[in-house]
This record gives structure tokens, C-alpha cells and sequence, in this order.
């Protein structure tokens, strides 16, 4: 077979046999289903329902590997998760790889292994896909772009607009495992696993939620983590929100770390958590319905909505009683202390 | 006939001479315009006098003669509490008015307002306070013309008692005829009060129904504190926290309970003996300077050295060499004071940081489970003031923060601006400074900016600054610090906003601090950290050059903290920075130490700067083994105590030029900080040495290259006195002053000063 060298090469991006073999051997194999067809131009989907959901994104991780998942694992997780929080099942995903020149062809077989038993395990079918190989020196070694589709199921609207003021905020689980597991990994703190990416699918969390009345908005906290997100929230609806220290979930090694590095957790990455805002009557609902699972446990009431003295702010609650401004991130986030 | 000497005769019958006077400066609050009444009528004068926005207007006729006396009287017999300055004498026409009258005010607006201080109670009423025949016997609101809360409960100027927080007091006959009698010292006295007509205090305990009537209330608060409950008392410019500072159970309990594990706690002692000064020196040693500000009018915190043996529990200030004390300032309090004959811990009540609580409902949400207990008071705060506080450093007293009776701060501009500009100050130990004409009004200590609170106050008190001297703001001026509060709040307000450089801001602070100075100073700006113009944190530098034209000339060695934010905290993170830069491994790593360091390796998280408090810091972490601090500038704090007097061998610090700016290489401080030769005691010494002889060693090599008049130290490390006692001691051989601050705190609470200074001047150079 063409790919006993065991490293990518640009033949393997032109359109050839190279090409063809790469595609059947690595990709075929591991995300082959009814709808995957590699010689079609488009395929016809059926989907259940007149709400259809869209979306799409791409995978830039560093490192590809790191406890817990890897950028395949996390570009199934990333795109069904943008579909769940919305009240979605997902249905199906479109893969882009960008390959670069040389890469290992065995831990090329590692993703797409990744990728296929994800999409498995939510019940997705990768339906369509394409490769493209850079050359060597213009890529990470390997982006992936997914795009998904889904069918609404969430029996109310979801949206910052149906949000009030003196709703609270729920969190799934503990908070910036992802992002210090991917930090730790990357930068070879030769700290191996002990802290793990919280990588996964939310969809059992989402769905769980489908019985409690008033959920308005739920979000996934990935980029910039919950801080972020109730920054979002609190820039859209003009409403205050107040997060509480005390109970937001942080497990203590990832607090460690933090302390260690100077990080706050409400800034760090999640890839397997939700954040919902639900009515106050129902709060309580919601969150027995996300402990009852497995990957709800540890969920939590995070904050709180209300007020806008002198227009949405994002502050803390701190465990000494005080209470201090999370600030929006910064680009290059400075000491600030004189 | 004998020979007379040859005068003009005195001739009743001269027609009279009729003059207008203007007087300016602090006229208002302090009794003057029936001062100026009084010497007219002492000098049978006709005409009238009013206060006009602050300044007092007088209209005088009758003989030449009696005019000029009554003139000279006027100023030469001011009030004490008034610092009147002649603004306009004119001559004017005569009424023919047949008595002197006391006007109503004016409120017509201009810039020539001046906000009278509080001021503590006075002799005269505490006589009458302590005299049981007297109706306002051992009542806490007495006051006068020349005593009492002022800023604190104006609302608006002019200053007259229905613009302030006594307007709902509606005077009783007795007291109405004081404040209506221009030869009664209480006339005109704006919060004249007695039990009759007057505030009262009420004493509450969470759960339980609220003790009324001021005497009752009084003594159930002189029983909790006996008894050793922690009681939140409503004073002058907010509530405090009092308890008994003998007793160490509670002053832990008040630590555990506050979440203040260390930093020092104020404390109020009565005032006894000849000079009301007995109870102060059982507790530390007083020089002629400290003693005098200990009893200045406003009766400001002033930190003195500690004597050994006292019965202070040891929790009051752990590792530290001063005792902040003041004197009772508030009727109330001495009432207090006399009933305890005790000293006791008078600390703001407040969480950490925050802007001092003034009103009941703050109380009751923030100090539930802190306090035992409340002594309230019904006379409303209408803004916060915090006590000021003030250090002997260099041999003169110094201001640390302004507050309760020093602020607002009135001081004068070198250059006018064009328009008003409110400055925002820092970040920690914020202030604001209103700038209009040719003046600059320093609020008092707001706190620092990253509660809610804070800003909340910060917004409030930038809106009342604005309200009181009738000045609206067109331009704000903050850090240039992105992330500061205060940047962020600035460019929110739809205003235009300008960013000041935080060590250009100090540096113009210092200068302007001294009106008399003239030429290019040499200034050292060394603090924690301020975003300098490079984009790195600086804080250990020398700006050459004047307001509006700083230059960097030398600094620090630049070194890399790890951990953001929290290295202000975290003194082990300095030490670090210092230790890894050299190769070298932190002799007391805290735990987990090693991913610090590999992310230090790797720059995550880190961030350049060559501040000399950061220096202190990782000083103060190898010699003393403080590795986290509770409160900034705990670690150097410990290291000046460590230090006390004896005397050091500096380590000198190699001075080259790199990158076009001369360059002191702390490297060699790191084996002399380790050396276990030396006692860590002689080793504290020694780094106070080493770094003060930066400043003759580094003054001697600038000065050639780039002249100037003075040398100036600014920033928070000058409020190190060991610091700059040994600084002083090693630059008698320069032939250039050395200045530093004496009315604008020289930390970050002076900077919005500063912001204003250095705004315009920068504008003046546009100018032309
Ligand atoms: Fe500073
Ligand atoms: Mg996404
Ligand atoms: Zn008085
Ligand atoms: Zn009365």
C-alpha cells in the first residue's frame, strides 16, 4: 500500500492514488457508515423534524494529544456540544482535515480512531469529508475542521432574550480541567495525568433538561470558560451576575495549579461542561436532573442575575466574603497590583 | 504752647471711609464671618459681611483709621481654624448703614470654593461636655464654630445647615438663639445640636430589640466593650470597629472574625496628662513632631515606634515596629475613652480594601457575625472619609493617606488647566482629584478598585467633588493601566479620556508637592508595579526632566515575576524571579514550587518589570522566610521592623549602561541576602543599605550627564523610614537637594494628584 512510508507526503493531498488509499485505509475505516460515501459530490440526508440546527467550527489544539482526549475526540465533542446546548440532536458531521507534510501516519490513525469513537458513542455519522495536506512548516501537523447538524428538540425557546433578571446559573461539573490539562501537556510540566481534559459530550446533560420547565439559555464554556460566558450573558441582557466562589466546582488540583501560575478558573477552558440559566423556581429541578447522571455529579449552582447598577457587570463572590469584578479578559492579561 | 507733635488731628466729624474686602482661602466652617463682625463691632463699624462661594465679602465704613485697624484684626486675629488670605480691598461708597449685619450667602458659582474640614472637638465644648450643669452635658454631638464634622455632612455649598446632613434637625429655642447670636460662639455653628433637638445615639444588637436614648445606649456600648464584645461605632466619617486592645481574645476573635490576619490594627488612646499626651507615650516613643501631629485639629492616625513592653495583646500588630495611634477626635469617642481608660482597637469598618461603611443598612449587610454589637448614630454621613494617616520618615511627618479632616486636600496647580478634568487615580489606595483653574481638590482614601463597593463610592464621590466646588469635569484623566477599574470605569463615561503614565504621575505629584522648586529634578519612582511606557511593569526607575517632560534615565535591572496579580502577595514570587534570573535555587520554596518554574522557563504567565518594591519583597522572603503575605507590603513591612536601629554594610550594586539607559544589577544582593554569616537581623540591615546607596551611587553618574536642580524620591517603597533614614544618612555629600513628599501621600494615593499635575503641563507644552 502506498502508505508504508510511514510520514504524510503532499502526494497524499493531490487527488491521486495516494490520496484514495489514505482516505479508504485512514479515514473509511475508522468513520465508515451508511451515509459516508468517498466517491459521491454530496450526499442526501433525512432528517426528523422542520427545526434544523447548524454549526460548525475548527480545531487548532496543542498539543493533538493530552490527557483525557485529543484534537479528534475534541472536534466531535466541540461541534455536537454547540448543537446540544442549543436544544439540539445531533445528527450528522461534516470532517475537514488539514494535513501537514510528514506527519506520523500512526498517530494520524490514532485521531481518526478517536474521531470515530466519539461519533459513535454520541450517535452521530460522519456523512461527509475532505483532506487537504500542507506543506511541512504551514500547519500544526494537523487542523480539523466538523460541521454539524441537528434537529431541535428542546420544547421552549433558548436564548439570551428569554433570560431575567434574578435567574440563576447552573454548572455542570468542576471547571478548567480542559484548560490545565491541555496547558500542562503542551508546555511539559512532566506533570503526566493528573489532571485530565474534561473533554466530552454534553448531550445527556442537554437533554436532561428538556423536563424542567424555565431553562432560558445554556452555553457551553469553552474559550475564555465561565467568566467569559456570564460576561456574554451579562453584556446581552444588561443584567449583573454575580458568581458565587463557595460553590463553583473546581477540583484541587486544578486549583493548585492555578494558584501556582497565577490563573484564575473562571477564565479556563471547558470542553465537556454546560452552563445553564434557569428560572429560580426550577433551579433546584434542574440541578437534581444533572446529578442524577454521570457526567453531572459534581453540577452547581455557579451565580446568580440581577440588578444592572450601572449596567451588566460580571463580580465574584469570594469564600472571605468579599466581593470582587471578573474583568473580560484581556488580550495580554497584566499584573495589575502596585 | 507747648511743642505737639505734629499729627492730624483726630476729627469726628472726617467723612468716613468705606472699603469692600474679599478674603479667600479657608474661610468657610470656621466661624468668620462673625469674627469679622465682631472686630467691627469692637471697632464701632458699620457695614455687612456674607459668604460668597467660599470666599467672604465684607462691605466696612466709618473712620480711616478704625477701617485699617479693624483690617489688620481681621487677619492678624483669624480663627485658628481659618487660614484666610486678602483677596481685594477696594474703597467703595459709603451706605450711611447704621449697624454691621451678617448676610445671607450667596450661591452664585465659581471656582474659588474651599470645603472646610472636620475637625475635632474642642477645648471649649469638652469643657462644657464634662460640666454637669451644662445642657449639653456629656452629649457626643456638641460642637461649635470652631469643632466638628464639616465635609462629612455638607451636601452642597454653600455651607449652610440646610444643605447639610442636620437639615432635618429643626432647632430648639436654646440652641436657636446660639446660632442666631453673632456673639455666641456657636453662631452660625451649622450643626449646632443638643439632646433636645439634636442627633442620638441608638444601640442595636443583631436579634434583640435596639436600646434608644443617648445616655442609655452610651453605657450599654461602655459595657459590651468591657466586657469584651467587638462594637461597630458611627463616628464622624464612618463606622468602626472598636474593641478592647488589652484584651487578646477578642482581638484575635475581631482578626478571625474581620479575615484580617495581620495587617496592623489603629489604636485610639484617650488624651491625658499636661499635654493630653500621657496615655500615647506608654505605648511608643514620641519625638516633638510626632507629638504635635498627634494633636493636630483633625486628630489624624499617626504610626509611631512601639515601646517594648505594653499591654497592647500582641495580635494589635504582630511583626511590626510602629503602633498606629490617634486621640479620641469625636465627642463620642472621648466619652468613650474616659468611660474605658483603656486603649482601644478603633479599626475601619469595612472588608478589606473597601471604602469605610457609613450608613446603618451597610452595617447591618456587612457586619453581621464581625461586630457584637452597634452604636449608631442618627446624624446621616453624606460621604465616607476614612482617617488619615501620617509617619515620621526623614525626620518629617508625612502623609500615607489622606482622609477624615485632611481631605478634600485643597492644594494649588503649577500650570492651570483650560477645563476641569477629574483624575481616577490607581488601582490600590484609590483617590480622585477634581483639577479646575489653578487648583486641584484631592478626595479623601477610597479604598482599593476591585469591589463593586469601591467603584460605587469612587462614582459617588466623583459626582459630590464635582457638586461641592461647582466644577464639572470635561476630561478624564487615568492609569494607563488597561486593566485597572478605574481605566475601565473612565472609558465609560462618555467623556474624553486621557492616560497618564503611573510613574510620570508620581514624579509630577512629587514636584508639585513643591511649588518652590525650580529647573529639572532627578526623580527615583520606585513601588510595587505601574505599566510604564515600554509596556513592561516598571517601579524601580529614575525620570529626569519636569511635568509634562519625563525622561527614564536608569532603572532596575528588569527581572520576570511569575503569577500575575498575585505576586503583590506572594513575596516568595520575587525572591524567585530574583533566584531563577541568577541560576539560583529559592532557599524556602513553598510547595509545588517546580511548575512555577517551568513556567517560568517558558514565560507563561510572566511579566517583565524592575520594581524596587518587588526587590523588598524577595528581600524580605529570604531573610524573614515570609513567603505569602495577607496584605501588600507585609514582607518589606516585616524587614523594616527586623532591621531596627543598628547600623548596615551595604552591598554596592555594579551601575552600567545597556540598551541606552544605566542599568543597576541587583545580582549581587542575592548571595549577601543568603549569606547565614550574618544574622538575618544584620542581613535586613544590610539590604536597606544596599538599596539606599543606589541612590547617591546612581545620583552621582546622572547628575553628570544630565543636570538638574533637585533629587526627588517617590513612590511606596519611600514609606520605608528605615529606608529613607539611611538614604539621607548617604547623600549629606551631594550638592543637590533631595526632596521628597510632604503633603500628597507619596504612594498611589497621591497619584491622582499627580495625573492632574502631569495632564497639565503636558497640555501647556501643546500649547506652545
Ligand atoms: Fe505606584
Ligand atoms: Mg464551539
Ligand atoms: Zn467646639
Ligand atoms: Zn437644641
Amino acid at each position: 500500500m502506498t502508505l508504508q512510508d510511514s510520514h504524510i507526503a503532499l502526494a497524499h493531498g493531490n487527488g491521486g492514488r495516494y490520496m484514495r488509499d489514505l482516505i479508504e485505509q485512514v479515514f473509511a475505516r475508522h468513520l465508515g457508515s451508511e451515509t459516508l460515501d468517498t466517491d459521491a459530490d454530496s450526499v442526501p440526508l433525512t432528517l426528523p423534524g422542520d427545526r434544523i440546527m447548524l454549526t460548525t467550527d475548527g480545531f487548532t489544539v496543542q498539543p493533538l494529544e493530552f490527557p483525557g482526549g485529543s484534537i479528534g475526540s475534541l472536534a466531535v465533542h466541540g461541534t455536537v456540544n454547540d448543537l446540544a446546548v442549543s436544544g439540539a440532536d445531533p445528527l450528522y458531521l461534516s470532517l475537514n482535515a488539514f494535513i501537514e507534510e510528514g506527519f506520523d501516519v500512526a498517530r494520524l490513525e490514532r485521531i481518526v480512531a478517536d474521531i470515530g469513537r466519539a461519533a459513535a458513542q454520541v450517535g452521530v455519522s460522519v456523512a461527509a469529508g475532505d483532506t487537504k495536506v500542507l506543506p511541512r512548516g504551514e500547519g500544526g501537523g494537523l487542523y480539523l475542521a466538523t460541521t454539524g447538524i441537528g434537529v431541535s428538540r428542546h420544547p421552549d425557546a433558548l436564548a439570551m432574550s428569554e433570560i431575567r433578571s434574578s435567574d440563576v446559573l447552573l454548572v455542570s461539573g468542576p471547571i478548567g480541567d480542559h484548560g490545565i490539562a491541555v496547558m500542562l501537556a503542551r508546555e511539559q510540566f512532566g506533570l503526566r495525568g493528573d489532571i485530565r481534559s474534561d473533554a466530552a459530550c454534553v448531550l445527556p446533560l442537554t437533554r436532561a433538561l428538556r423536563g424542567v420547565p424555565g431553562v432560558r439559555f445554556m452555553r457551553d464554556p469553552t474559550r475564555g470558560g465561565l467568566a467569559t460566558v456570564a460576561h456574554e450573558i451579562s453584556r446581552a441582557t444588561d443584567l449583573s451576575i454575580a458568581l458565587d466562589e463557595a460553590t463553583i466546582p473546581v477540583r484541587p488540583a486544578v486549583q493548585a495549579v492555578c494558584d501556582m501560575l497565577g490563573y484564575d478558573p473562571f477564565y479556563l477552558a471547558c470542553e465537556g461542561r454546560v452552563v445553564a440559566v434557569v428560572a429560580p423556581e426550577t433551579a433546584a429541578q434542574a440541578l437534581a436532573a444533572w446529578q442524577d447522571l454521570p457526567g453531572g455529579t459534581d453540577a452547581a449552582i455557579a451565580g446568580t442575575l440581577g440588578g444592572n447598577a450601572g449596567g451588566g457587570r460580571v463580580t465574584l463572590r469570594t469564600t472571605v466574603g468579599g466581593e470582587r469584578f471578573l474583568e473580560e479578559l484581556e488580550d495580554d492579561p497584566l499584573p495589575r497590583i502596585c | 504752647m507747648t511743642c505737639t507733635p505734629d499729627v492730624p488731628a483726630h476729627d469726628a466729624d472726617a467723612s468716613p471711609v468705606a472699603r469692600r474686602i474679599v478674603l479667600t482661602g479657608h474661610v468657610q466652617g470656621v466661624g468668620f464671618r462673625p469674627h469679622v463682625y465682631r472686630i467691627a463691632v469692637a471697632h464701632g463699624l458699620r457695614g455687612w459681611v456674607r459668604n460668597r462661594m467660599g470666599e467672604v465679602h465684607a462691605h466696612v465704613e466709618g473712620p480711616q483709621e478704625d477701617v485699617g485697624a479693624w483690617l489688620r484684626d481681621v487677619v492678624d486675629k483669624a480663627p485658628p481654624l481659618s487660614r484666610p488670605a486678602l483677596g481685594k480691598v477696594a474703597d467703595a461708597a459709603p451706605l450711611g448703614m447704621t449697624g454691621f449685619t451678617i448676610r445671607d450667602s450667596d450661591a452664585r458659582s465659581d471656582a474659588s470654593i474651599f470645603v472646610p474640614a472636620d475637625t475635632s472637638v474642642c477645648a471649649d465644648c469638652l469643657r462644657e461636655m464634662r460640666d454637669p450643669s451644662d445642657r449639653r452635658h456629656r452629649y457626643p454631638f456638641i460642637n461649635c464654630t470652631q469643632c466638628g464634622p464639616r465635609y462629612t455632612l455638607i451636601e452642597g455649598m454653600p455651607y449652610d445647615r440646610p444643605q447639610t446632613t442636620m437639615a432635618d434637625f429643626t432647632l430648639c429655642a436654646a440652641c436657636r438663639r446660639e446660632y442666631e447670636d453673632p456673639m455666641n460662639r456657636r453662631f452660625h455653628a451649622e450643626p449646632i445640636a443638643c439632646p433636645d433637638c439634636g442627633p442620638s445615639l441608638r444601640f442595636a444588637r443583631w436579634g434583640q430589640p435596639d436600646i434608644a436614648g443617648t445616655e442609655t445606649a452610651l453605657q450599654a456600648a461602655i459595657a459590651a466593650l468591657t466586657s469584651g464584645e467587638i462594637l461597630a461605632v458611627r463616628g464622624i466619617g464612618g463606622y468602626h470597629l472598636m474593641c478592647d486592645a488589652g484584651n487578646a481574645a477578642t482581638v484575635q476573635r475581631l482578626r478571625d472574625r474581620k479575615r484580617r490576619p495581620d495587617k496592623p490594627f489603629a489604636i485610639m488612646v484617650a488624651e491625658c496628662g499636661a499635654d493630653g499626651l500621657d496615655s500615647a507615650r506608654a505605648l511608643v516613643t514620641l519625638t516633638a513632631p510626632a507629638a504635635e501631629a498627634l494633636r493636630a485639629p483633625h486628630r489624624p492616625i499617626v504610626l509611631l515606634p512601639r515601646r517594648a513592653e505594653t499591654d497592647l495583646a500582641p495580635a494589635v500588630a504582630p511583626d511590626c515596629g510602629d503602633l498606629g495611634l490617634f486621640l479620641p477626635y469625636s465627642p463620642l469617642h472621648v466619652l468613650l475613652l474616659d468611660a474605658l481608660c483603656r486603649p482601644l482597637v478603633a479599626t475601619s469598618a469595612n472588608l478589606s480594601g473597601e471604602p469605610v461603611l457609613t450608613t446603618p443598612a451597610e452595617v447591618d449587610a456587612h457586619l453581621f457575625g464581625v461586630a457584637d454589637a452597634v452604636l449608631h448614630h442618627d446624624r446621616p454621613i453624606a460621604r465616607p472619609a476614612d482617617d488619615p494617616v501620617l509617619r515620621e520618615i526623614g525626620g518629617t511627618i508625612v502623609p500615607l493617606r489622606t482622609g477624615r479632616g485632611t481631605a478634600p486636600l485643597e492644594l494649588a496647580l503649577p500650570r492651570s488647566v483650560a477645563s476641569p478634568v477629574l483624575a481616577l487615580g490607581s488601582q490600590m489606595k484609590a483617590t480622585m482629584t477634581l483639577g479646575f483653574g489653578n487648583r486641584a481638590v484631592l478626595s479623601p482614601h477610597i479604598g482599593d478598585m476591585d469591589s463593586p463597593r469601591s467603584l460605587e463610592v469612587l462614582h459617588a464621590v466623583s459626582g459630590s467633588l464635582q457638586d461641592l466646588y461647582g466644577a464639572r469635569a470635561s476630561v478624564l484623566l487615568c492609569d494607563a493601566h488597561p486593566g485597572y477599574t478605574t481605566h475601565r470605569w473612565a472609558r465609560k463615561q462618555g467623556l474624553p479620556v486621557v492616560q497618564i503614565l503611573h510613574h510620570h504621575a508620581h514624579a509630577s505629584a512629587l514636584a508639585a508637592d513643591h511649588p518652590e522648586a525650580s529647573g529639572d529634578w532627578l526623580t527615583f519612582a520606585w513601588d510595587g508595579v505601574g505599566l510604564g511606557e515600554d509596556g513592561t511593569l516598571w517601579g524601580g526607575d529614575v525620570l529626569w526632566g519636569q511635568p509634562g517632560r519625563w525622561r527614564r534615565v536608569a532603572r532596575f535591572r528588569p527581572f520576570r515575576l511569575t503569577g500575575g496579580v498575585r505576586a503583590g502577595r506572594e513575596p516568595w514570587r520575587s525572591a524567585a524571579a530574583l533566584c531563577w534570573a541568577e541560576g539560583r535555587d529559592l532557599p524556602n520554596p513553598p510547595d509545588g514550587v517546580r511548575i512555577a518554574y517551568t513556567a517560568w522557563k517558558q514565560s507563561i504567565n510572566t511579566i517583565e518589570t524592575t520594581a524596587a518594591g518587588r526587590i523588598f519583597d524577595a528581600a524580605a522572603c529570604i531573610v524573614t522566610g515570609i513567603t505569602h503575605g495577607s496584605f501588600e507590603a507585609q514582607g518589606p513591612m516585616r524587614l523594616e521592623t527586623l532591621a531596627g536601629r543598628i547600623a548596615g554594610q551595604p552591598t554596592r550594586m555594579p551601575i552600567t549602561k545597556r540598551d541606552g539607559i544605566w542599568e543597576v544589577d541587583w545580582a549581587p544582593l542575592l548571595p549577601a541576602l543568603t549569606n547565614d554569616r550574618r544574622r538575618p537581623r544584620e542581613r535586613a540591615v544590610d539590604v536597606h543599605a544596599s538599596l539606599a546607596q543606589v541612590v547617591p551611587d546612581l545620583a552621582r553618574i546622572l547628575c553628570a550627564q544630565f543636570p538638574c536642580s533637585q533629587i526627588g524620591l517617590t513612590g511606596g517603597v519611600f514609606q520605608n523610614a528605615r529606608l529613607v533614614r539611611e538614604i539621607l544618612d548617604r547623600t549629606t555629600g551631594l550638592k543637590i537637594p533631595l526632596r521628597m513628599h510632604r503633603t500628597v501621600p507619596c504612594n498611589d494615593a497621591g497619584l491622582s494628584f499627580g495625573q492632574v499635575v502631569e495632564y497639565a503641563a503636558q497640555a501647556g507644552r501643546h500649547i506652545r
